[in-house]
């Protein structure tokens, strides 16, 4: 079952908190919502689990409009970031609790128990009581309590963001596992983490400022962003201020061969290259300036040089030999690797 | 604009629990018909009984009564005094105790604290049973007429209210960040200064609350007074008691009655008022 | 941390002593004292005797004795339950409605309680309810007193009760009442019974509502001990006065055991 907002807009006290949402997610589709605090995800993700209420605009699960339905009545699974895990029940009890509410048969609720806690890996853990498992442990419990009731479409907000590092590669591991085994569930994925988005999610919905930026497949926002903040916020970015020319653009003094095809000869521009795609020494759309940084990152690199007055990030593949402090340098792009911005929309 | 502050007002309501704001103020209807019958309706019929008479009809003739006669206004004025001079005791007295217990903890300070919660589980005539074994006329000290003076209430009042602005005071410091004061210190700032403008202000919420519970406290203390078995120290509450036990005149005790009340609930509104103001 | 020379520590703390002992632990002492105790008339306490605890557990003190119980028992579970309908109604009322009753439930603190003596003995001594001469007028004399301080303590602890967790059971779909019963009361237990312990102790030293009101038939230790000192036994009212501290004290050492057996986290 898929998830559709259509113009949800939630304030509070006149304070617009998510501004006219348009999304679909499809059925079986993992869906991340990335962006900032403040961005208005969070707020998106609970109107649909119904705890506040749009102002204007109506959410839908699959066909059946649930705006004006109490949480107890929409059928979605849901986990937090602090996992709210009931603690005077046990595991087992935790787990069962959703089914028990809905008075399922007793012999059934042991069956689906035992399926959720193994599906998670939780199965010798039944008898405990939350305060007695590890932090990566009540994560699992959480999802084992929202799977147990079967939901076709699963909330999760901020799920590993209080795990630490470790912990969190591995269970990103595991949630992708799990979706492989429940593909109809549709999942709607709050974090203001792009690796948990880029590795996780079919698309991303890009939000800012209670605004959706931009939504497309992980591939589409990191080859073509639309805006600066998409840019910034998905991978790192150099954006540079240039000026349209006919079949390329110019950059401090410096013609630059990129597409564009979609913008007016003439007007003011953001250049975005990603650092990776920046290469040192000469090539196709080179660029003259001073070594201002070198970090060595183990396998990379990464080189601040001061073009004009900006300042260009290059990630290269370990040198043998890196340039010094000071030294002038080229770097060079392929034309295809970068992509025209409108000129300061959003971080203007 | 008033249509987004609208459905936000709307959104308010939603995110709580209840869904139905409706169906929440019929919830709270039975508690509040119980509060009324058996605490606001016996208030009114109080102050309804203060305007009537024992000679019948409806008249202020029992308040001119009461105010004209020297008991009253002198109980009036031994409440108000004894009450404000008790909160500052209190008050001054328990913050020092507080700061003592913790920021120079000793051994012991936690069973201390303890002591404290203990404390004020026991009613307050066993401050004045013990007063009586130490200042009363066959006791440790002698036939002192100590107790029989306001002095002696007093004393029987800060002592006992005492751990009342300590209790609040000690939640606040537990929550006073350590390393604020350790900073504090560092710079070469030193205890009194400390004291003025890093715990000081912290406790002034929690200062104000338990000041204002132990004025109203003290206001409507009765136990302490009754015990001291004095003459001399009447309050209102007692001029309550004895005019409608002692004497049975229900009018007059129900004028006594309203007046302590208005006094009381107008300074604990007041000091609710205050207290929120000053971020409590 | 405050005071770093140890010199000074100790003046500090020796200026508490000297506070603290005097004002606090001597009075209860005294009373303790006085209590296997005849005659007072030098520092300390002569004639030590235990006949002022056989008088203060048998025949009317006995009686006061289970008066209190009863009237404490009654008084405290009835508030309980009053206070945490009207702290759940309350928390799920919008903040204008919340705040009256909010001010509604602590008015009886602020009323002297001489006067809710007062006020009861004048509204249930006429029809429609007549309680007068009965104990019911003392019992719902201590339920109103009381019944403030169970409503704020649940209030107190409703707000910092974790919306994630019913907002979990909601969403796992519990319907509100169901969510009540297994998910917020359960949680909210630690405290329930640390409210029904203040409600207790306070109900067990109630004098003031209680002078005004008792029937001959009915009469709680307080009461007792009053009538005690002030016929001139003050040994014996020591005595009847620790019984009343050791039940109090027995009752709110059972309740925190129940309590922490109850808190999970």
């Amino acid at each position: 079952m898929g998830i559709r907002f259509d113009s949800v807009t939630v304030a509070y006290d006149g304070n617009v908190v998510l501004d006219s949402l348009d999304l679909t997610v499809e059925p079986g589709e993992v869906m991340a919502l990335l962006g900032p605090s403040g961005s208005g995800k969070t707020t998106a993700l609970r109107a649909v689990a119904g705890f506040v209420r749009p102002s204007s605009g109506r959410v839908f699960l699959g066909d059946r409009d649930v705006t004006d339905l109490p949480p107890h009545r929409r059928g979605i699974g849901m986990v937090v970031q602090q996992y709210a895990l009931f603690p005077h029940m046990r595991v087992e009890d935790n787990v069962a609790f959703g089914l028990k509410a809905r008075r399922t048969a007793k012999s059934e609720i042991r069956r689906r128990v035992a399926e959720a806690l193994e599906m998670t890996g939780m199965g010798a853990y039944a008898r405990r009581f939350p305060r007695e498992l590890s932090g990566g442990q009540q994560q699992r419990v959480a999802i084992a309590r929202a799977l147990a009731i079967r939901p076709d479409v699963l909330l999760l907000d901020e799920p590993l963001s209080a795990l630490d590092a470790q912990l969190r590669s591995g269970m990103l591991a595991e949630l992708a596992r799990l979706h492989r085994e429940l593909p109809d569930v549709s999942i709607l994925y709050v974090t203001h983490d792009q690796v948990e988005a880029l590795t996780l999610a079919d698309r991303i919905a890009v939000m800012d400022a209670a605004r959706l930026q931009q939504c497309g497949t992980p591939r589409e926002l990191y080859r073509a962003p639309k805006s600066e903040f998409t840019a910034s916020f998905v991978g790192g970015a150099n954006l540079l201020p240039v000026t349209v020319g006919a079949g390329g653009v110019s950059f401090a003094g410096t013609e630059l061969k990129v597409d564009t095809t979609e913008v007016v000869a003439g007007a003011r521009a953001t250049l975005c290259v990603r650092p990776h795609l920046v290469g040192l020494g000469d090539g196709p759309n080179q660029l003259m300036g001073t070594v201002r940084e070198i970090q060595w990152r183990g396998a990379t690199h990464r080189l601040y040089v001061e073009v004009d007055g900006h300042s260009v990030m290059a990630d290269l593949r370990e040198l043998k030999h890196p340039p010094a402090h000071g030294d002038t340098v080229r770097l060079h792009f392929a034309p295809d690797d970068a992509v025209l911005l409108p000129a300061g929309v959003s971080h203007g | 604009m008033a249509e987004a502050v609208q459905n936000a007002r709307a959104v308010r309501g939603w995110s709580r629990s209840s869904p139905r704001p409706f169906g929440a103020l019929l919830w709270a209807l039975p508690p509040i018909a119980a509060l009324a019958l058996f605490f606001l309706y016996p208030l009114a019929l109080v102050v309804q009984q203060s305007f009537q008479p024992d000679t019948g009809g409806t008249s202020f003739q029992p308040y001119a009564d009461v105010f004209a006669s020297e008991a009253f206004r002198h109980a009036l004025w031994t409440t108000v005094w004894l009450a404000l001079a008790s909160t500052a005791g209190c008050l001054v007295l328990g913050f020092l105790l507080a700061l003592v217990i913790a920021f120079v903890p000793f051994p012991g300070a936690k069973a201390v604290a303890r002591f404290i919660d203990v404390y004020l589980s026991f009613p307050s005539f066993l401050i004045t049973l013990a007063l009586l074994f130490i200042y009363g006329t066959t006791g440790i000290i002698g036939s002192f007429q100590f107790l029989t003076t306001p002095w002696g209430v007093l004393l029987a009042e800060v002592t006992y209210f005492t751990p009342f602005v300590m209790r609040p005071l000690l939640a606040a410091f537990s929550q006073l960040d350590t390393a604020q004061l350790e900073a504090a210190s560092s710079l070469g700032a030193r205890a009194p200064r400390i004291i003025r403008q890093v715990i000081l202000p912290e406790a002034l919420p929690a200062l104000a609350a338990g000041g204002s519970l132990v004025l109203v406290l003290c206001l409507n203390e009765f136990g302490i007074v009754l015990f001291t078995g004095a003459k001399g120290v009447t309050t209102l509450p007692m001029l309550v008691y004895s005019k409608a036990i002692l004497e049975s005149d229900y009018p007059g005790a129900c004028v006594v009655a309203v007046v302590n009340v208005l006094i009381s609930v107008g300074l604990y509104g007041l000091y609710r008022v205050v207290s929120r103001r000053a971020g409590a | 941390m405050l005071v770093h020379n140890r010199k000074a520590k100790w003046a500090v703390w020796a200026v508490f002593l000297l506070l603290f002992l005097p004002l606090f632990a001597l009075p209860l002492l005294v009373v303790l004292g006085a209590s296997f105790a005849t005659h007072w008339s030098g520092v300390l306490p002569s004639g030590l005797t235990t006949a002022n605890y056989r008088a203060a557990t048998r025949g009317e003190a006995l009686q006061a004795l289970t008066t209190s119980l009863v009237t404490a028992v009654t008084a405290s579970l009835f508030a309980l339950a009053v206070g945490t309908w009207a702290a759940l109604a309350a928390a799920a009322l919008k903040k204008r409605h919340r705040r009256i009753l909010d001010a509604l439930f602590v008015l009886p603190v602020a009323v002297p309680s001489v006067v809710v003596g007062l006020s009861v003995l004048v509204a249930f001594s006429q029809p429609p309810i007549l309680l007068n001469g009965t104990r019911w007028i003392v019992i719902l004399a201590h339920t109103v007193l009381v019944t403030a301080f169970a409503y704020q303590s649940v209030s107190a602890a409703l707000v910092r009760l974790d919306p994630a967790y019913e907002q979990a059971a909601a969403s796992l779909g519990a319907p509100p009442a169901y969510v009540l019963w297994r998910v917020r009361l359960p949680l909210l237990l630690p405290s329930l019974t640390a409210a029904a312990g203040l409600c207790f102790a306070l109900s067990m030293g109630e004098l003031s509502a209680t002078m005004m009101l008792y029937p001959p038939d009915w009469t709680p230790l307080p009461v007792l001990i009053y009538a005690a000192t002030d016929r001139g036994a003050l040994f014996i009212g020591s005595a009847v006065a620790v019984v009343l501290m050791a039940a109090t004290l027995i009752a709110l050492f059972a309740v925190s055991r129940v309590r922490t057996k109850a808190s999970y986290r």
